[in-house]
């Protein structure tokens, strides 16, 4: 659970009207050059994150049971995890919880072996090659530890976007499903409170958050890695005992016309 | 903390060829440590020829670890950069500095069976590591199903099993190796169908898709033609074995990325 004074935002779906104004401000704001894309066919561009994108929309649209056709937009971005898998995997420290609960890179610790980027549940980190490193999402901490909103909140004119501390994000958030709740989208909910220890990046959705690709139940860096080595010893402790059994004891068996 | 800023200039976001002949290398030669210990602990010769090897095998491969960081003259900072035990890749950094130093010490001078049996758990633990640390990642095909340490284990002793073959052809040593390469074939067989619900993808990547060459290629030449071998021609047999066992890293690093 994030401390109630971390930094915290809000993204409100319900609110959301997908014009991609968070996206062009966190490139001006940090600096990120353009990407080369294609049409594909969708109005999500750039496709996927990467290491001078860090906030891309991804949309979603089709017809409900009932003919009904839904259009939804989702933020894609860094979550600040308060159990971060990338913070977990990162080997040097580099890739660390700021004041605040922010995750930040230290560009010159890091020795760009990407293990966070093959941690994050999210896809939120990428390995800059012309620089060697990671890059991911500050939630602008340039700016907050100023006392200014992130650049993406700033910008958002429907104030799908709001920035505070966790305390009254979360707040917020409760209120807004309540409200959703009442005007008869019965499946509002709040993503990120259970997620990864509580994310400082919580969601309103009006749908089940399958519905906009986002993950359940996705397991902390620290249990995938338990697993992993109480997996490992088992297999060891097995596979030397079983091949010991089988070729010594096939060996004892014909010691006697040797 | 090393900051001097030198970006690799063939740095890459995907983990790819380099990891995986880093995991072969590796794998290859701890095995044969790992059998010669067990298997061979009154030939003090073949355990000291196969410590120098998995030695070789070692400091190749880090080496290949290090060209493969974004910031490679950064590596020290794997050491001095603090205490990561959450991190796999922390772990193995110093798995891998002290099962070198410890292989050094068994090939340079007589020791005891006590010394050389603390470093191949050193070493086991090098060869089990490659595996955990997949699974910490988050990518289905990795980590959804516990057997990627039974897989990298089994392969090892198998590949390790025809590297010794290489030097010394002997019934016990064939024994062994068919039975891990059966063991080796029926936890890849597992492994894929375990992960086959939520990381289609990746499985069909390997069946029908861009990494079918690898998949196969180690299905037929690298696994059932040298079963099929190792009655008529041993040395023919452990080769493709080790081919096989590259191209088991190679297919498993690269499909848990499609
Ligand atoms: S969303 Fe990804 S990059 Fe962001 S804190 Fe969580 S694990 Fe790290
Ligand atoms: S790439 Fe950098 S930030 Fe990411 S895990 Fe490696 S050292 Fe840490």
């Amino acid at each position: 659970m994030p401390n109630p004074k971390d930094f915290a935002i809000l993204f409100d779906a319900s609110r959301c009207i997908g014009c991609k104004a968070c996206q062009v401000a966190c490139k001006q704001w940090n600096d990120l050059e353009a990407e080369n894309t294609k049409n594909r066919g969708s109005y999500a561009n750039p496709p996927r994150l990467t290491s001078h994108t860090w906030i891309s929309m991804r949309y979603y649209e089709g017809l409900k049971p009932d003919g009904d056709p839904y259009f939804d937009f989702i933020r894609g971005s860094c979550m600040h995890c308060t159990h971060a898998p990338c913070v977990t995997a990162c080997p040097t420290g580099a890739m660390a919880h700021r004041e605040g609960g922010v995750v930040t890179v230290d560009e010159k610790t890091c020795i760009g072996c990407r293990s966070c980027v093959q941690a994050c549940p999210y896809g939120a980190v990428h390995f800059d090659e012309a620089r060697g490193v990671v890059q991911k999402c500050t939630m602008c901490y340039d700016r907050i530890s100023h006392g200014d909103q992130p650049a993406c909140v700033k910008a958002c004119p429907t104030d799908a976007l709001t920035f505070g501390t966790y305390q009254e994000i979360r707040a917020m958030a409760e209120e807004r499903v309540r409200v959703l709740k009442e005007r008869g989208h019965t499946r509002a909910n709040i993503y990120g409170l259970r997620e990864l220890g509580g994310t400082h990046v919580l969601y309103v959705l009006t749908e089940h958050p399958s519905q906009y690709d986002l993950p359940k139940a996705v397991r902390e860096a620290e249990k995938r890695a338990a697993t992993g080595w109480l997996s490992a010893g088992i297999a060891a402790a097995a596979l030397g005992a079983g091949l010991k059994f089988i070729v010594e004891r096939r060996e004892a068996l014909k010691g006697g016309n040797q | 903390m090393i900051t001097a800023n030198f970006p690799n200039p063939i740095g890459e976001e995907h983990w790819g060829i380099w990891i995986a002949l880093y995991f072969f290398l590796a794998g290859t030669t701890g095995g044969a440590y790992l059998l010669s210990v067990l298997f061979y602990p009154e030939n003090q010769k073949l355990i000291r020829r196969s410590a120098l090897w998995a030695f070789l095998g070692v400091v190749v491969g880090s080496a290949l670890l290090v060209l493969d960081l974004g910031q490679p003259l950064r590596f020290l900072n794997l050491f001095l950069g603090g205490f990561y035990p959450a991190s796999v890749m922390w772990l193995g950094s110093w798995f891998l500095l002290l099962s070198g130093a410890g292989l050094l010490w068994v090939y340079a001078q007589p020791t005891s069976r006590k010394a050389q049996g603390i470093v191949a758990v050193l070493v086991a633990l090098v060869v089990g590591y490659t595996a955990v640390l997949l699974m910490q990642t988050a990518k289905p095909f990795w980590n959804a199903s516990p057997l990627l340490p039974w897989l990298f284990l089994a392969s090892a002793a198998t590949a390790g099993g025809a590297l010794l073959q290489l030097w010394q052809h002997h019934e016990k040593l064939s024994r062994l190796v068919v039975a891990s390469a059966l063991v080796e074939g029926v936890v890849l067989f597992l492994h894929l169908v375990w992960t086959y619900p939520v990381a289609a993808g990746a499985v069909l990547a390997l069946l029908a898709g861009p990494l079918a060459w690898a998949f196969w290629g180690f299905v037929v030449v690298g696994w059932g033609l040298p079963l099929f071998l190792e009655r008529q021609n041993v040395t023919l047999a452990a080769l493709l074995t080790l081919v096989g066992a590259f191209l088991l890293r190679y297919f498993v690093v690269m499909a848990g990325q499609v």
